[in-house]
This record gives structure tokens, sequence and C-alpha cells, in this order.
């Protein structure tokens, strides 16, 4: 082997020393960059691929267009009156809290976001949507659609984020179950079957919890955590005892194979 | 200069397989494999170009991916910056081992080279998350999603170097020139 292929074999291998001990805010920060390199083409793809599945299906007559606008803005008007009501009995309800010296609710801000582009890799469950810190996103805010939760968000780019769904075995969710005390720890599972929904797995539930299909499962917003309280991730498919401890098989409440568009939790009001 | 295009066409070839990539869906009735088309890329590029370009494809082919994988828990970074240069360096230097039987006007040698780079990528990757994570587990899924990459890999190498044959004059020392396969 020459002298010149040795040194530059060496360069490289010190050059990918070099990288792997840099600290992980840094290689975020590198990731955030190739993200937004990435992204026209990225957002260019998906634009493609909506114009080919929408093709023939976006044709409507003008009578299918008004009767649309009428059913819209009826529900609009619906979903605007019990809004308000809603917001009477929030501040009712915060101040009677305070009456009775609890904490404040608070109400989050969401962000709508669209999912641009799928993990295309074998391990991780992660998608990237159309929103990043010039939009208020940090890292590490909850994402999720009107049905419930759908993970949340690590390297976030100029325009761009990457949110790790929670069928992701490494997304790690405090969660309780409706109707009972019971709490565990849920996480998606390592390899997760393709075409399904995606299944959970809620740990460390006492052993003789008598959980039931259907219950519903929700976040328990536990304090200096991610999720905030309440939102459903869920419903128990099964429950399984084990020698130290229960676990539930649970069913996301999101087809996160199918969401397209999401809300980002960006703060509170 | 012909090297350093070579090299240059090789990255740009591993960018865009990252793109197609991204846009192709898992396959259901393989467990949720995908396609997988940068090893095969890489390996071609390794076969083909001198020792110092290939070097170079290993660097950039390595970035890229470790950047498109970066997955960061809980503060912890499960396959840090670097470790798919060291993969692809090592990998492309034994590619590289298959460059005077291609001179010698032998393209086939990278069906087997895509396929056990793309088994190896997947298993390191596989290995790396495991040891990560609660350890290894074991699922049909997993043997699938390991396996079947590969061999998508090996069908497609053929036509990866039947799309390069008409663009042989760039690559340096081609056999092509002056005889036919």
């Amino acid at each position: 082997m020459k002298k010149l292929n040795i040194a530059l074999l060496l360069a490289v291998l010190a050059a990918a020393v070099y990288l792997s001990v840099l600290p992980p805010d840094s290689m975020q920060a590198a990731q955030a960059k190739f993200l937004s390199l990435l992204a026209p083409f990225l957002r260019t793809g998906t634009a493609v691929q909506e114009q080919i599945g929408s093709m023939g299906k976006g044709l409507k007559t003008l009578d299918e267009v008004e009767a649309d606008n009428r059913k819209l803005n009826e529900v609009n008007r619906e979903l605007l009156t019990t809004n308000n009501l809603l917001r009477e009995i929030e501040s009712e309800n915060n101040r009677l809290r305070l009456a009775l010296e609890y904490r404040e609710r608070s109400v989050f801000r969401l962000l709508a976001a669209r999912v641009i582009a799928r993990d295309a890799s074998s391990w991780w469950n992660t998608v990237k949507i159309n929103r990043g810190f010039e939009d208020g996103v940090e890292t590490d805010q909850p994402v999720l659609t009107e049905v419930g939760l759908v993970g949340k968000t690590t390297t976030v780019a100029k325009n761009e984020s990457i949110v790790v769904l929670i069928t992701d075995e490494t997304c790690r969710v405090a969660a309780k179950v409706e109707g009972t005390r019971e709490q565990g720890i849920l996480s998606g599972i390592r390899v997760q079957e393709s075409g399904a929904g995606g299944e959970l797995q809620l740990n460390f539930l006492t052993k003789n919890a008598a959980l039931e299909a259907g219950q519903k499962v929700y976040t328990a917003g536990i304090s200096n955590g991610v999720f905030p309280s309440g939102i459903l991730v869920g419903k128990v498919k099964e429950f399984r005892t084990r020698p130290l401890d229960g676990q539930a098989v649970v069913e996301p409440a999101v087809d996160i194979s199918q969401a397209e568009d999401v809300f980002v939790v960006v703060g509170a009001k | 200069m012909k090297a350093a295009v070579g090299a240059l066409a090789a990255c740009v070839g591993v960018f865009a397989a990252f793109l197609l990539q991204q846009a192709l869906p898992a396959i259901h009735v393989l467990h949720g494999a995908r396609f997988l088309f940068v090893p095969m890329i890489f390996c071609y590029a390794a076969m083909v170009l001198p020792f110092p370009a290939m070097l170079f494809a290993a660097f950039c082919t390595g970035l890229l991916s470790d950047l498109m994988y970066l997955n960061v828990v809980g503060g912890q970074v499960e396959i840090a910056l670097g470790c798919s240069i060291v993969f692809f360096v090592i990998y492309g230097s034994i590619a590289n081992g298959c460059r005077p039987s291609y001179l010698r006007g032998h393209w086939w040698p990278v069906i087997p080279l895509s396929v056990v780079c793309t088994w190896a990528f997947l298993l390191m990757q596989f290995a790396m998350i495991s040891l990560r994570r609660e350890g290894f587990v074991y699922d049909e899924a997993i043997l699938w999603r390991l396996f079947a990459p590969g061999l998508l890999a090996g069908l497609f190498a053929p036509l990866l170097h039947a799309a390069v044959k008409p663009f042989a004059a760039l690559i340096p020392d081609n056999p092509w020139d002056t005889r036919s396969y």
C-alpha cells in the first residue's frame, strides 16, 4: 500500500473519531443543518406524491363545493360556540382551583404542522414535519392530533423538525389507565409490524391490576416531564401478568402511519 | 481528474439514493423491510474508484448515513457520528480489493459485495441500538428487516451497472472502452 494511501486512511479514521466524540448537542446541530439541506427535496417529493394521489379526487362540481362550504360553516359555528362555552368553564374552573389553592391549569398553544417525510430506516419510528425553530418549535415538545398523542420533537432545524413517534422504543411516556389508579411507563416496541397501526407496551403496572380491553390510556403528566396530563394515548388491548409486574398492550389512538396533519404543543397560552 | 469526478459522482449518487429511499414505502409482504440503495451504490463506487477516491466516497457516505439516522435519546446518541464512516472505510477497503477484477471486465462482484454490505450495515445498526437499549431481542420481523434489503440490493446491482455503463468514459481506467461484456 502506498504511503499516501495509508496517510489518507489514517486522516479519514481520525476525522471519524473526532466526529464520534462531539457532544450530542453538536451532533444534533449538524443533523439540523443536514435536515434543512434535505428539506426542499422532501417537500417536493411530498408535493408530487400528493399531486399524484389527489389526481381525479380533487375535481368537484360547483354545487358540491357550495354544499361543502355550507357544511363547514355550520361546523365552524358549532365549534366556536362550544369553544366559547368551554372557555367560560375553564376560567370558572381556574377561579375555583385558585380558591382551593390548586395550581392553575394552563391551556396549551398548538401549532399546526404537516408531515413532510416518514423515516426510511428499519429501526426507528420518526417523521419529519414542516415546522422548526423559526415557528417556535423546540426540542422535546409534544406532538398530537385531535385524536391523541403522536410523539415528541427531537432535532429541530430552521423550518423542519424530527418527531420521534410513541411507537418507537425510545419514546417513553408516563401514562395512567382510565378509571383506575394504575400508572406506568408506556413505550413502543423495537420493530413494529408494517401496515398495522402499531403496538405500545405499558410496563410497571401492579400485578393484580384488573385492566380490561378497551380501557383508555392517558398521559400522566409527571412534573418536569415532556407530556402534559390528560392526552389520550390509546386503549388497552390486552393485560399480561409478569413475575414482578403487570404489562398492558396498548393500541395507539392515532394511526400514526396515516397521520398527516399534526399539532405541536409550543407552550402555554 | 477522473477519480475526483468519480468520487463526486458517487457522493451525488449516495445523496440521491437517500432521497429515493425516503420516498419508497416499506414492503408490507416482507414484514416492513425497506429498499436500501446506499450500500449498493457505495459498493459499486468502492470497486470502481482508486483507493483515495474510495476513501472520500466512504467519508461522505458514512457522514450522510450518520446524519440521516442520528437519534438522540435522553441526551445520549444511539449511533454516534463517525461510526458509519469507519464501517464504510473498512468495507470499502475490502471492496476496493476487487478493483483489479473490475479492470479486467468482471463487474459481477458488485452483486455479492452489495448483498453483504447491506446485511453488515443493518447488523451494525441493530447491534449498536441493542447495546444502547434493553439488549437484543428476537423477532421474525427483525430477521426479515435484516436480510431482505440485502437480497433486494443484490437484485438491483446489475441494474445499477447497466445504468452506469453508458457513462463508463468517466470511470478511471474503465475496461469498457475496448471490450464488451
